[in-house]
């Protein structure tokens, strides 16, 4: 820490430490802080190594420390009715306690000590349970020695308290979620039903997700679109969710309660309002691509939606493939829907929160050559399959090989293709065995004795409700299971026949062959491609596999590290359906929980500069990892200006600035200093 | 998953191929038809296909433009095809040659305007046949029954019943009229689909070099004049596929220019910019302007037509 002394100037009595000794202690004199110092003995836990008699009565002797006792639990609610009344009738004004970690208790003492009229950033916590008794429990002298210091230090601090006010931010009651799949849905209706406004951003042209794609759902096998389709339309209809779809987040400013969002529009060359989706402009079109929602096996118009549910349902022209015949806009005639010279629309929102659900991705195997992807013909992925047995796909619901066009008598469905693969994606991607018992069960119960189903697998992971019970059914149905290691499959095709061979080594290392004449592969589901850019706009992380990272993985996984932000769906980590819908709701909650306030409230401990020294110089800027402080243009001098609701009180550009320009309330270098003086006091060491 | 895509050229073709379940979009391109012509590369909307000159070798002849597609751009929408005037290019749906751009009227077809009359075909006569310049005649002999024999030359007894039969590969005819011009009995008359203007400055025109002459794939429609050992233009033959004009070393050496496309009548924006590109934004503005006028003379005919039925 570098020596300042801005802050000590004109503020407090110096050398104040320097002078006590503790055998001749004298009592506080009228305007000197009076201190209370409560040892917990937290059950066991400290009294086990250390005597908490011992540090009280140490206590005692300590400059300002005009009351001391131990207790046990003063975090509990009887605990705390005595730090109160201690507090009244020893007109105590700071308060100390002595025992575990101010992460999680110091905002319960905090309000207790408020409870009693006393200002809450008057309060100071001594661990010395993690630092203390935690730790060095094999040699509790030394750990008592360890604890006396760090409550030596602790009213050090205390003595140099400042009361402070919590900060108010306003409240835009307006919301912004981005991604528009099962997880967003839920989340958008959930809020728009609380009477918040919910803006949905969607990259593509549709809501709806991967959900909306998928033929059935495990372990019901209730088809997907019925049941999401009537929820799209919801959204669509909702009086407070408006859908921005074929947008990018550009930026996202601001903080809590009132997030910047700048967001980029992309043109459909169809007027929004005109459109009225009566698909004759389709009819007209000369010209058909690849369509993605049919993973590229079926086709769609130039001017299409990608599938007849889509919501919104208004059309877009692929100009990459469009060759302005026009042909669209004679069809569409007086309604006067298409503009081939739409521009991208720049928007800009104001919301107080942030759903994040942009979901999830899937690997394509072709760089994994065994496993046959994009050399032979016959070898499918998951989703190709998923349209290959929807009614409403490419191929009207015929499962057919690419070859011939004939319906295969043999099918091997292979397991952790990309993930589970140490070289590839670690993780497993948690929905794949449920999906591939439920595309075994379609099959067999589609084709009958008609087709052989092979699933070849390592571990199969049929977890929560309703799914061991399908797998049963599964194994029922005549699916044969055979149990392979992840390490040496293999596919290989007869050049004449398109047949296909699936080799794989058993765990006894026996080895395994069986000639099918389909193979589906169970791809790894990744990250979306957004999110790391996304990840960057957001200022949220990702974790190593590219996953945003929740707040606390146990009993925070909504919340992200920044306040107002929150995540649902397969983008925090890969998850099926029930669990995002549950997710998106859950969201829904935490984000309504924050836009239900009339302002949002920060703890004061956040950066504060000091405009006369402040120099603009951006160091501070360049230093902080929240965008939380920027140089701004006021009047003629560019000086550092705090977003109070994004700084996290670090303290990173206070010791940053050159200018000894910053400073951070209760974490003064006047105080910090007094906390180093009173380790390094020798002489009180017993 | 990303779309299967072939892309494939041997010595004789180049193909093209969107390999989807259900359908099957192929593009081919005949280098041996192909004369390097640059029509399908200015007509195609999504300028996927690029023609290059071929590096000239010294004391070799001159090599034919290089045509080359991009798959990444091509959208299979048989443009290409249905401009060229060989017939180089074949885009297929499913095997089948179907055109979604001419099923929906969103570009027209050229008109290939071939009429022969055979009864004036005199016996043994192949001229037309030996004339074409991309072998696309067959003559044959037909016997009373009807069935083709093989030799043209009819036996002694059939003398009294001649009769001909004249088989034009019509879909790769480029109409350059030279089969017309050599048929004695004027039994052949073919009209140009592509009109313009050809003409070779003889100040800027360097001696001794034919690199237009060697391209050209219409015998006599570029001739060598033994006076001045210099490249000559006969535009009675010339298709004006413009071919020459890319291999031409000297700029200005060969005026160039499409004027008028003989094309279906069909309203397109497709169309007008093709014709913007191949020819000139004055010609494209005249046709519009022709279409448009046609368009107000048939109201008017029609307006009187229904006035003169109400006066009776």
């Amino acid at each position: 820490m570098p020596r300042k002394t801005t802050q000590a100037e004109g503020k407090a009595k110096k050398g104040k430490r320097s002078s006590k000794k503790s055998e001749s202690k004298p009592m506080p004199k009228v305007n000197e802080p009076r201190i209370g110092v409560f040892v917990c003995q937290c059950g066991s836990n400290i009294t086990s190594v250390m005597d908490v008699e011992e540090l009280t009565d140490y206590a005692k002797t300590l400059p300002n420390v005009v009351h001391a006792e131990n207790m046990n639990y003063p975090c509990s609610f009887k605990g705390q009715e005595e730090i109160i009344a201690a507090i009244k009738s020893n007109k105590l004004d700071r308060v100390v306690v002595a025992g575990c970690s101010p992460r999680l208790y110091e905002p319960t003492f905090q309000r207790c000590v408020s409870r009693a009229q006393l200002n809450p950033w008057l309060f100071e916590m001594a661990n010395i349970r993690e630092f203390s008794s935690y730790c060095h429990k094999t040699t509790p002298r030394e750990a008592t020695e360890k604890a006396k210091d760090t409550i030596r230090m602790a009213v050090a601090k205390a003595r140099l308290l400042e009361p402070l006010e919590p900060i108010e931010l306003p409240m835009t009651k307006k919301v912004m979620v981005i991604g528009g799949g099962i997880a967003g849905i839920n989340a958008a209706l959930d809020l728009a039903d609380m009477g918040f406004k919910v803006y949905m951003v969607e990259k593509t042209e549709t809501i709806g997700g991967y959900m909306a794609l998928l033929d059935k759902t495990f372990p019901t096998l209730d088809c997907s679109i019925c049941i999401e389709g009537p929820k799209m339309v919801d959204v669509g209809r909702h009086p407070n969710i408006e859908i921005i779809s074929f947008a990018d987040v550009l930026e996202v400013e601001g903080n809590v309660g009132n997030f910047r969002v700048k967001i980029r529009k992309n043109p459909r060359y169809v007027i929004a309002k005109n459109c009225t989706g009566c698909g004759e402009c389709k009819d007209a079109c000369p010209i058909e691509y690849p369509n993605y929602a049919d993973m590229y096996l079926g086709v769609r118009k130039a001017i299409s939606v990608p599938y007849d549910q889509a919501v919104p349902l208004i059309y877009t022209i692929n100009r990459d493939y469009c060759i302005e015949c026009f042909k669209c806009v004679d069809a569409c005639g007086a309604r006067q829907a298409i503009n081939f010279d739409q521009k991208p629309e720049a928007i800009e929102l104001n919301v107080g929160a942030i759903i994040v659900s942009i979901g999830y991705d899937m690997y394509n195997p072709k760089d994994l050559e065994w496993t046959g992807y994009g050399k032979y013909d016959n070898v499918f992925t998951a989703l190709e399959f998923e349209r290959l047995i929807l009614a409403a796909g490419p191929t009207g619901g015929k499962v057919i090989r690419a070859s011939d066009g004939q319906k295969p008598h043999s099918i091997a469905f292979i397991q952790c293709v990309g993930s589970r693969d140490i070289n590839m994606y670690e993780y497993c991607s948690s929905f794949c065995c449920m999906y591939t018992l439920k595309h075994a069960v379609m099959l067999k119960e589609k084709y009958r004795d008609g087709i052989d189903v092979y699933v070849f697998f390592n571990d199969m992971r049929s977890n929560f409700k309703g799914y061991e019970e399908f797998y049963n059914r599964a194994q029922k149905s005549g699916v044969k299971f055979v149990r392979v290691k992840l390490e040496n499959r293999r596919v290989t095709e007869e050049p004449e026949t398109k047949n296909l061979t699936v080799h794989g080594e058993t765990e006894d290392g026996k080895p395994v062959h069986a000639k099918v004449e389909m193979v589906v592969l169970a791809n790894a589901a990744i990250p979306q491609q957004t999110a790391p850019e996304l990840a960057r706009i957001l200022n949220v992380p990702l974790n190593k596999d590219g996953f945003f990272i929740e707040c606390q993985p146990k009993i925070r996984p909504i919340d992200t590290d920044v306040p107002g932000i929150f995540l649902a769906g397969a983008c925090q980590g890969l998850k099926d359906i029930p669990y995002s819908v549950a997710q998106g709701s859950a969201a829904a909650a935490q984000a309504a929980s924050v836009l239900r306030k009339d302002s949002w409230t920060v703890e004061p401990l956040v950066a504060k500069v000091n405009e006369d020294l402040c120099s603009g110089c951006r160091v501070c800027e360049s230093a902080c990892g929240f965008h939380a402080i920027n140089v701004e243009k006021a009047g003629d001098k560019q000086l550092a200006k705090v977003t109070e609701g994004l700084c996290r009180g670090c303290g990173v550009c206070a010791s940053a600035c050159p200018m000894d320009a910053i400073a951070m309330p209760n974490y003064s270098d006047r105080q910090i200093t007094a906390q180093i003086g009173a380790v390094m006091q020798k002489e009180t060491r017993a | 998953m990303p779309l299967k895509t072939i892309k494939k050229e041997t010595a004789d073709t180049l193909m093209l191929e969107w390999v989807l379940h259900v359908k099957d979009y192929k593009l081919t391109l005949n280098k041996n038809r192909c004369a390097g012509c640059q029509i399908c590369s200015l007509a195609c909307p999504k300028e996927a296909i690029k023609v290059e000159k071929c590096p000239k070798l010294d004391g070799e002849k001159a090599g034919k433009p290089v045509v080359d597609v991009d798959l990444a751009k091509c959208n299979f929408c048989g443009i290409c095809d249905i401009l060229c005037p060989y017939g180089a290019i074949r885009v297929n749906l499913d095997g089948k040659h179907l055109l979604s751009v001419v099923e929906k009227e969103s570009f027209p077809q050229l008109i290939r305007d071939i009429q022969v009359d055979t009864s004036k075909c005199p016996i043994d006569c192949v001229e037309c046949e030996e004339a074409c310049p991309l072998g696309l005649i067959r003559v044959s002999r037909l016997t009373p029954d009807v069935k083709t024999v093989e030799s043209v030359s009819p036996l002694e007894h059939e003398k009294s019943v001649p009769k001909l039969k004249v088989d034009i590969q019509r879909e790769y005819c480029p109409c350059c009229r030279v089969c017309e011009v050599k048929c004695p009995e004027g039994t052949i008359r073919v009209r140009k689909f592509l009109n313009g203007k050809i003409n070779i400055n003889t100040e800027k025109c360097p001696t001794g070099c034919k690199d237009c002459l060697d391209v050209c794939p219409i015998t006599g429609a570029l001739y060598l004049s033994d006076e001045d050992r210099r490249v000559h233009v006969n535009e009675a033959f010339c298709v004006y596929c413009g071919a020459c004009k890319i291999v031409c070393p000297v700029e200005e050496a060969l005026d160039f220019k499409r004027t008028r496309i003989n094309h279906t009548s069909i309203r397109s924006g497709t169309w007008n910019k093709a014709l913007e590109r191949l020819a000139s934004p004055v010609d494209m503005t005249k046709e519009l302007k022709t279409k448009g006028s046609l368009k107000a003379r048939e109201s008017v005919k029609k307006r009187v037509a229904l006035k003169e039925t109400q006066n009776a």
